[in-house]
């Protein structure tokens, strides 16, 4: 961020806490494809106050997005129904010249699954989070819609989604007979509910910030978006959210049944085996999706790197989970 | 064996060089530098262990005949999407199957669904 960013960024903080800020470092978080983050250390009455800024990528969200402005406005929302989220402090204006974003607490806490899924200090931690997820999502997806009517959320039928995303697996142009089963698998299941609940959108381990006492934030909204509450659980399950802890289904913490029962006592709806099933396979193909996205952003140009070369590399193993899945019935 | 130092050899070298400079560098470097030697050991496993023979094997047995790796992949997708295979056509989750772990013992041998499928 250059020196003329940082002023802006200064100037913004002063005027939404009505006091002099002071900003003293700023630092470049992981660049996602969709936003930058950056941890920003800022000084408000001679107090530490630990920010983070989470701006578009590419200045403005592209058009049909979710724009930055309206995720603000969705976290509020959620920490008003008493969820986990990160307190807004200010959402970005055409006037502050930093294009769209807005700046939130940074709550304490680890934010590294693979860390706090092994280490020992975390098994208290671990041992509450199955039934502290359920309660967040049964909160979130109760929600009554017309709360968020004035969002820019998307939104579509299942069947609507799983044709966007076909049609996106096509044009990439690369075949892949798994991907192409699963697709099939999928579309003669997902059936033509229409949305009834805010969905998270990315709702898995590595977008928690958990402390001793278990989940302390839920983070990342930008995917956003109205459909069927089903798909943030079966999302929370893909394997590749459980950082090779295998063995435990939820996010690599926790049993489905646990999750299900939570879920439904904390006042989310029962949970129908089949549709967590439907879900959880069509989570996975969603990660093979973003391998495949990612390898292509390399091959294409988009985006060179390494990582994302390597990341192409990754869609052959979810193809094996897609037919462990299929085959098996669980994973 | 032709040469003394054969491909392979060189393509673990370079991964061994980048791995023992890892620790020189911080933040996003260092990640890439790992992620960059990971990536140098699956071309050494794609050379020995040849999984596109593999993969073509499996996908031209289950169709009856031989063709490339490209053709035959794009045959078995473009019969998912007439419907003339379904995921409960018999014999093709299986041959997907084999097709399949051909391609995870290259890429990543130590994901966790290759391991339980390859030690049952």
């Amino acid at each position: 961020m250059n020196d003329e960013a940082r002023e802006k960024l200064v100037s913004l903080l002063s005027r939404a806490s009505g006091m002099p800020v002071n900003v003293e470092a700023v630092t470049a978080l992981s660049g996602g494809a969709a936003s930058a983050t950056y941890a920003v250390d800022a000084v408000r009455g001679g107090a530490q106050w630990p920010l983070i800024l989470q701006c578009a990528a590419a200045g403005d969200v592209p058009v049909g997005g979710f724009p930055k402005a309206d995720q603000a406005a969705l976290q509020m929302l959620a920490r008003y129904k008493g969820i986990p989220v990160a307190e807004v402090v200010a959402v970005l204006e055409p006037g502050d010249a930093l294009g769209e974003g807005f700046v939130m607490a940074r709550i304490a806490g680890e934010a590294l699954a693979p860390r706090y899924l092994k280490r020992d200090e975390f098994a208290k931690a671990r041992a509450a989070m199955t039934r502290q997820c359920a309660a967040v999502l049964a909160r979130l997806h109760r929600i009554p819609l017309a709360e968020v009517s004035h969002l820019k959320l998307p939104t579509g039928r299942v069947d609507e989604a799983l044709a966007r995303s076909f049609a996106h697996y096509k044009a990439i142009g690369v075949n892949s007979p798994v991907m192409d089963l699963a697709f099939a698998w999928v579309a003669e299941r997902c059936g033509t509910a229409e949305p009834a609940s805010i969905v998270h959108g990315d709702f898995r381990s590595g977008n928690f910030i958990v402390d001793e006492n278990g989940l302390a934030a839920v983070l990342d909204w930008e995917l956003g978006h109205l459909g069927e509450g089903a798909e943030d659980l079966g999302w929370l399950c893909a394997n590749a959210w459980r950082f090779g802890v295998w063995q435990k289904p939820v996010g690599g913490f926790g049993e489905r049944e646990e999750l299900y029962d939570a879920y439904a006592a904390a006042g989310g709806a029962r949970v129908d085996r089949q549709r967590a099933h439907m879900w959880e396979v069509w989570g996975t193909l969603r990660w093979a999706m973003s391998c495949l996205q990612l390898g292509n952003d390399h091959v294409t140009g988009r985006v060179k790197s390494v990582e994302r070369a390597a990341i192409g590399r990754r869609v052959s193993e979810v193809e094996l989970d897609l037919l462990h899945l299929i085959r098996f019935g669980d994973i | 064996m032709s040469e003394q130092i054969e491909a392979d050899v060189l393509v673990l070298a370079v991964a061994d060089f980048i791995r023992s400079i890892e620790g020189e560098l911080t933040g996003r470097s260092a990640f890439h530098a790992k992620v960059a030697a990971n990536a140098l050991a699956i071309v050494a496993r794609e050379m020995a262990q040849a999984p596109r023979e593999a993969e073509c094997a499996a996908l031209a047995g289950y169709l009856g005949h031989d063709a490339g790796i490209d053709a035959l992949r794009a045959e078995i997708c473009g019969r998912l999407r007439a419907g003339q295979l379904t995921p409960e056509t018999p014999g093709l989750l299986e041959a997907l199957t084999t097709a399949v772990l051909a391609k995870v013992a290259t890429d990543n041998p130590r994901y966790s669904t290759f391991v339980r499928m390859t030690a049952k």
